[in-house]
């Protein structure tokens, strides 16, 4: 017998990549996902001041690694307090550059 | 031995009774005259048989008179009248025995004519008896009193039967081709000289009464298309009003007399015919209901009586009554129970437009639907228009407003006005709001709809398969409608997984130009989707490659994004090529994983298939599929829980089916877990907090630990709720409680 796939009507749920490690076993980060250490709400959830979530309301990946909605690290950016630190190690923010994440992944993958 | 004393005194007493009776006449000449004017005078006042000559024949009338100055002289006009009535008992049986040959005549046939003629009869003989006008109005009087006291003491009740039917005989007829018999004045003017009348008022009246009662009930029981009370005005006028002038305007001599005797009887009739009315409307008033909006006349009509009688308690009774007996049971359908609560709201909302009765009605509606697993859900299903139940429960009509909260008293409002007298403690006057509004407040929160149109939502929009644009629209615009009732912040969450749909379009039609796949995904935001029942289906051979490669082809297109396929749900299409025969079918992901399987091998077990997926799905979600290609003919069941692969058609022997092409569908709408599942599933969370607080505190009571719960971030639960789930796990042997103290099962 062979099996011929028409068409498959599938359903998938979205993930930010945050980088964690342990993305591909698929079975450890199953239900709660990690949150926003800012708002504390679940990345694929979006800030207080969005209702949508996704491509408008994005993540903000870090040099050290933290990652945030970029509303509300911008906020905190934003107010005298932060003197421009992350709010989880106090080190001095900057934004990864974009493909380092992909670089990172690739590393990562390679080194799989 | 009497005294000298005592012999003067009699014969004093002798002396004087002689001179008054003689009148000073010489010798006894005065005592005869009066005893020759005594006999006149009793022979021309005794009560005579009817075939006896009347006194004037025999004597004159100036006779008389002289006999009777001589009687009223002597002073013995007393004892003549005495004497008078006791003769009238000494003749009475002769009538006694009259009426009752004509009552037993009338028992025996049931004709009312011979009542008509004993009254007739009776007229006679009264006429017969009664003294001359000029022996005085005492005289007469006194006759009168005794005639009609003797009279009444000798009618039987079979007579007061009789008469009731002979009254009842003179009213028109309901039946409107016959014609109003003729009044027989006479015969009232008989009853009313007999003193029938004032004796029987009350039977004559209730003769009224009946008849209006049996012309109300046959005119108007189930007619409820129009109003029925001014016909039956009409009809009183015409028809009950001239048989009552007889009765009681019988001396009225003007119009303007007749109106006002009439007044006061008339009214009543009147308030019996609305009462009467209001009777039948009460009794009927479920049905009314239901026959809602073409009963609007008998609404109408029971709104009028309302006013007039005073019904509304007896109103409330019947139609709680009713609705217990008929409605509020388990063999109803909740939808049926919806749909009458509506109408009955539309129904009582005309009859009592401050709704004191529809809050008296609904209280106990409310209360049963509450209780109603499915109420939510039904309500819901019908606010986003499900096409699979006939009619709405909403009027298309009805403007969409957003839903009425109630509203603490405005003292501001200058049209302020006090609550009905009747209404009870808790009435709440709440301004005449939509269907809708008042449907969602049977629950004290809205969430929960909000909620459950979710889940509808979800369900509905996975179900969608072939990107049906125009399905999602529709979807799109029952949001909107429902943004305008909820609030556009309840339904945020809906507005993101209408997004999600379009979204997932966009990125498909993104990816397929990449590299075309036949994987076309709905991608979901995960925080924004109800809980789906998840079971975790690990895709065997080509569906695991699709999945990759799409995945990779997505996060090519979304690079900080990862796709976490849900491969329980959905649906695919397949083409089996076995030997003989082509199967096309539309399955749910668990059938095409085995069947997939069954490519690689011929035969397996259900545990090993079972295993090949992914241990999470459990027997009979298995088995079901598995008898889903059983039922196509793919598979057959060898043994118990082995499947072989039928790679020839069975013969048509086995089971007399068309194999060749079969095109089915074998979809069912993604179940998601109902909202006591979800509620369950998250007390769950809160089960570790309870437990670590019983180990650290040993015992507690359950507002303790409600009251530290809701420290806990999202805790929302009621205490009873708690109370539940508390009990639920003692059950479970993993609490016990003590005198309301909650502690850990000792391990």
């Amino acid at each position: 017998m062979k099996v011929e796939v028409k068409r498959w009507h599938a359903v998938a749920q979205w993930r930010w990549d945050t980088g964690v490690l342990s993305e591909d076993s698929g079975k450890g980060d199953d239900d709660e996902g990690e949150v926003c250490g800012i708002c504390r709400v679940p990345f694929e959830g979006c800030c207080p001041v969005c209702k949508v979530p996704g491509d408008d309301c994005p993540l903000i990946w870090g040099e050290c690694s933290h990652v945030f909605h970029m509303h509300c690290l911008l906020k905190w950016i934003g107010t005298q307090a932060s003197k421009q630190q992350c709010p989880m190690d106090r080190r001095p923010w900057g934004e990864r550059h974009p493909l380092a994440h992909f670089f990172f992944r690739i590393c990562h993958n390679q080194c799989m | 031995m009497a005294t000298d004393a005592l012999r003067a005194q009699v014969a004093a007493k002798w002396q004087e009774s002689f001179a008054r009776l003689n009148h000073n006449e010489p010798g006894i000449v005065g005592l005869l005259n009066f005893t020759q004017a005594w006999n006149i005078a009793r022979e021309c006042i005794r009560p005579r048989g009817l075939d006896e000559p009347d006194s004037f024949t025999q004597y004159d009338k100036s006779t008389f008179q002289a006999s009777f100055e001589l009687l009223n002289k002597s002073r013995r006009l007393p004892i003549l009248l005495e004497s008078l009535l006791e003769d009238m008992r000494k003749r009475f049986p002769v009538i006694k025995e009259e009426v009752d040959r004509y009552t037993l005549e009338y028992e025996r046939t049931s004709d009312t004519s011979f009542i008509l003629n004993l009254v007739f009869r009776l007229l006679k003989w009264y006429k017969k008896w009664l003294p001359m006008q000029e022996l005085g109005a005492t005289l007469h009087s006194a006759f009168v009193l005794s005639f009609q006291t003797h009279l009444f003491s000798v009618l039987t009740p079979t007579f007061v039967r009789g008469f009731k039917d002979l009254c009842a005989s003179t009213l028109p007829s309901t039946d409107p081709r016959t014609n109003v018999p003729a009044p027989n004045v006479e015969m009232w003017q008989a009853f009313e000289i007999l003193g029938l009348l004032d004796r029987y008022e009350n039977i004559i009246a209730s003769v009224g009464y009946e008849h209006i009662e049996a012309h109300v009930v046959a005119a108007c029981s189930g007619r409820w298309s129009n109003p029925m009370l001014g016909q039956l005005r009409k009809w009183m006028t015409d028809k009950v009003v001239p048989w009552m002038l007889l009765m009681y305007a019988r001396n009225a001599t003007t119009a303007d007399d007749a109106r006002a005797m009439l007044q006061n009887v008339g009214s009543r009739f009147d308030f019996h015919m609305a009462k009467t009315l209001c009777d039948l409307r009460t009794k009927e008033i479920f049905d009314i209901i239901i026959d809602y909006p073409d009963s609007s006349g008998a609404l109408q009509d029971l709104k009028e009586c309302l006013h007039r009688v005073d019904q509304r308690a007896s109103l409330v009774h019947t139609l709680r009554k009713a609705n217990q007996k008929r409605l509020l049971h388990p063999g109803a359908d909740t939808r049926l129970i919806l749909t009458q609560y509506v109408a009955t709201i539309k129904c009582l909302r005309v009859v009592d437009p401050p709704g004191v009765l529809l809050f008296k009605v609904a209280d106990p509606i409310r209360r049963y639907l509450r209780e109603r697993p499915d109420t939510i859900r039904c309500i819901v299903s019908n606010l986003v228009g499900d096409d699979d139940s006939g009619d709405s429960l909403v009027d298309e009509s009805e403007p969409i407003q957003p839903l009425q909260q109630y509203e603490l008293d405005d003292y501001l409002d200058s049209n302020w006005e006090p609550e009905p007298v009747d209404a009870g403690p808790d009435f709440r006057a709440n301004k005449p709001s939509d269907v809708i509004s008042t449907l969602v407040s049977i629950y004290d929160s809205r969430d929960l709809f909000v909620k459950e149109l979710q889940l509808l939502l979800a369900q509905r929009l996975l179900a969608i398969i072939d990107d049906d644009t125009e399905k999602v629209e529709k979807e799109r615009r029952n949001v909107e409608i429902l943004k305008i009732r909820f609030g556009e912040a309840a339904l945020q969450i809906c507005e993101v997984m209408l997004k999600d749909m379009t979204d997932s379009k966009r990125i498909d039609g993104h990816v397929q130009s990449q590299k075309a796949s036949i994987v076309h995904p709905i991608i979901l935001s995960k925080q924004f989707w109800p809980m789906l029942e998840a079971t975790e289906i690990v895709m065997p051979g080509q569906f695991r490659t699709l999945q990759d490669e799409y995945a990779k082809e997505f996060t090519a297109f979304k690079p900080d994004k990862k796709l976490r396929w849900l491969p329980h749900l959905g649906t695919v299409h397949l083409v089996l090529h076995l030997e003989d025969r082509i199967v096309e079918v539309d399955v749910p992901p668990l059938e095409a994983a085995f069947i997939e399987l069954f490519s690689q091998q011929d035969v397996w077990t259900m545990d090993e298939l079972i295993a090949k997926v992914g241990s999470s799905v459990d027997g009979t979600a298995a088995l079901k599929a598995l008898l889903t290609w059983v039922d196509l003919g793919v598979l057959k069941e060898q043994a118990e829980n082995t499947f072989r692969l039928l790679e020839v058609a069975e013969s048509a022997a086995d089971g007399a089916r068309e194999w060749r092409t079969v095109t089915k569908s074998v979809i069912e709408l993604p179940s998601a877990p109902s909202i006591q599942q979800q509620q369950a599933e998250q007390m769950r969370v809160y089960w570790k907090f309870i437990e670590g607080m019983l180990t650290n505190l040993g015992s507690l009571s359950l507002d303790r630990i409600q009251a530290m719960l809701k420290l806990a971030p999202g805790y929302d639960q009621t205490i009873e709720q708690l109370g539940i789930f508390m009990e639920a796990a003692r059950l479970e042997e993993l609490v016990v409680v003590r005198d309301g103290m909650w502690k850990l099962t000792p391990k």
